[in-house]
């Protein structure tokens, strides 16, 4: 249990690290920031508290804010995926929601296209939401958001599959 | 206790997702120019729309006892105004002008009565002109603490002192009993001139109206009888079928005339 929360902690450390050294200096086209730190909330074991998912999400969240000044857009849209981790798992795999490592294997490619997909759409989405935080920007937030989620579902995903492998 | 301890504990995520976005709007707003600005623009609009659908509510509920006020307000400004428009046309001898409402009206029988919500108590005398915001109405007839009757122009029994305003020729306005519009001009002599569209008014030389008090307008006249006498149908200016409310004329020195009169 201690080596498993050990591993635990410095893999969330390192993604942090990896978000906040390089990924947050990355600026392509003005705007693509990939949101790798999503990673964590991913491959988050479904069998462990969800209350500490949450409570996680806040804390991350809001290291991301400090860092990029987004004063709570980051920690708004991590706790709320968190929120409805259970749910995005219950739609994305079915009745394979309850495997321990649904997310990594023991289900099909599409259900973890659409869990990983669903996960960071809708943390983009709020994230640019509350950025622009204006209705009459609404075309450039789905526009922000959805070219954003691309970005960062496809470095998590070379991430996950770099591991998986491993 | 125990069912809301268990009930906190199954929904633990729920309120922690509660608290903490809470407390990451708190910190957006403190430290956001832009969303505070926002923020406070949402707030403006959702406190602007409660209230005024909060007000929208309470005038709805309200609009009994603010018709009853503005009933009450448009009676005092009417009163102001025929005090104002009879002290422009009469002479000073009234002593009083007080508003009432029509409690009861008829204008299809031979002789026509009116009540209203006033009486002795709010100062109504025997006798009193009683005129609409349009013209001559009728005379009080019998006075009750509360309310009194009034024998309307409508009423054949009725003979009321009137002239024409142009020529200020003297006659009598009565009613024949047939069309509730037209009153009878009579007593006007062949010789006068008149025409029609001419006013008539009240003539002053009674204890009931001053002089001036407008009746009606000349609609049609015959100048064939025999009598030596014009026969005149007046429209009257007030609608006896809509009436609501009504002003008495107090005069002073109905008792004195009459005394006078008896020696």
């Amino acid at each position: 249990m201690n080596r498993e929360l050990f591993r635990n902690i410095s893999f969330y450390t390192l993604i942090i690290s990896l978000q906040l050294l390089i990924f947050n200096q990355f600026n392509l086209f003005g705007f693509i920031t990939p949101f790798v730190y999503l990673i964590i909330f991913i491959f988050y074991k479904i069998s462990y508290d969800k209350t500490i998912l949450i409570l996680l999400g806040f804390l991350i969240g809001f290291i991301m804010d400090l860092s990029m000044q987004t004063y709570g857009c980051h920690t708004f849209s991590s706790i709320t995926v968190c929120f409805l981790r259970t749910r995005i798992e219950k739609s994305s795999f079915g009745v394979n929601a309850y495997l321990p490592l649904a997310m990594i294997k023991g289900t099909s490619t599409l259900s973890r296209v659409a869990f990983f997909f669903s996960i960071i759409i809708i943390h983009s989405l709020l994230y640019y939401s509350l950025i622009f935080f204006k209705v009459s920007l609404l075309g450039t937030i789905f526009l922000y958001a959805f070219i954003n989620a691309i970005a960062t579902f496809t470095i998590i995903w070379i991430i996950a599959r770099l591991t998986t492998n491993k | 206790m125990q069912s809301i301890i268990n009930s906190i504990v199954k929904n633990r995520n729920l309120i922690i997702y509660l608290i903490l976005s809470f407390i990451t709007f708190n910190f957006l707003y403190n430290n956001s120019t832009l969303h505070s600005n926002q923020l406070g623009k949402i707030s403006t609009f959702l406190s602007a729309t409660s209230s005024k659908l909060s007000s929208s509510l309470s005038s709805y509920f309200s609009l009994i006892e603010e018709n009853e006020k503005l009933i009450n307000e448009n009676l005092k400004l009417k009163n102001i105004d025929a005090k104002y428009r009879l002290n422009q046309i009469v002479d000073n001898s009234l002593d009083s002008i007080s508003s009432a409402r029509v409690i009861v009206n008829s204008i299809n029988k031979n002789k026509n009565i009116i009540i209203i919500d006033k009486g002795t108590l709010d100062g109504v005398n025997l006798e009193s002109g009683v005129i609409s915001p349009e013209g001559a109405v009728g005379i009080v007839k019998n006075v009750t603490k509360n309310y009194a009757s009034i024998i309307s122009l409508l009423n054949t029994d009725l003979k009321l002192n009137a002239v024409l305003q142009n020529s200020s020729t003297i006659g009598s306005i009565s009613w024949d009993g047939i069309n509730p519009k037209i009153l009878k001009l009579n007593d006007i002599p062949l010789s006068s001139s008149l025409k029609v569209g001419d006013t008539v008014i009240t003539g002053g030389m009674s204890f009931y109206f001053p002089k001036g008090i407008l009746i009606g307008k000349i609609v049609n006249y015959d100048s064939n009888s025999l009598e030596g006498y014009y026969e005149i149908d007046v429209e009257s200016f007030s609608d006896f079928s809509s009436l609501s409310n009504l002003y008495i004329l107090n005069k002073g020195d109905n008792k004195e005339i009459k005394s006078l009169l008896n020696e």
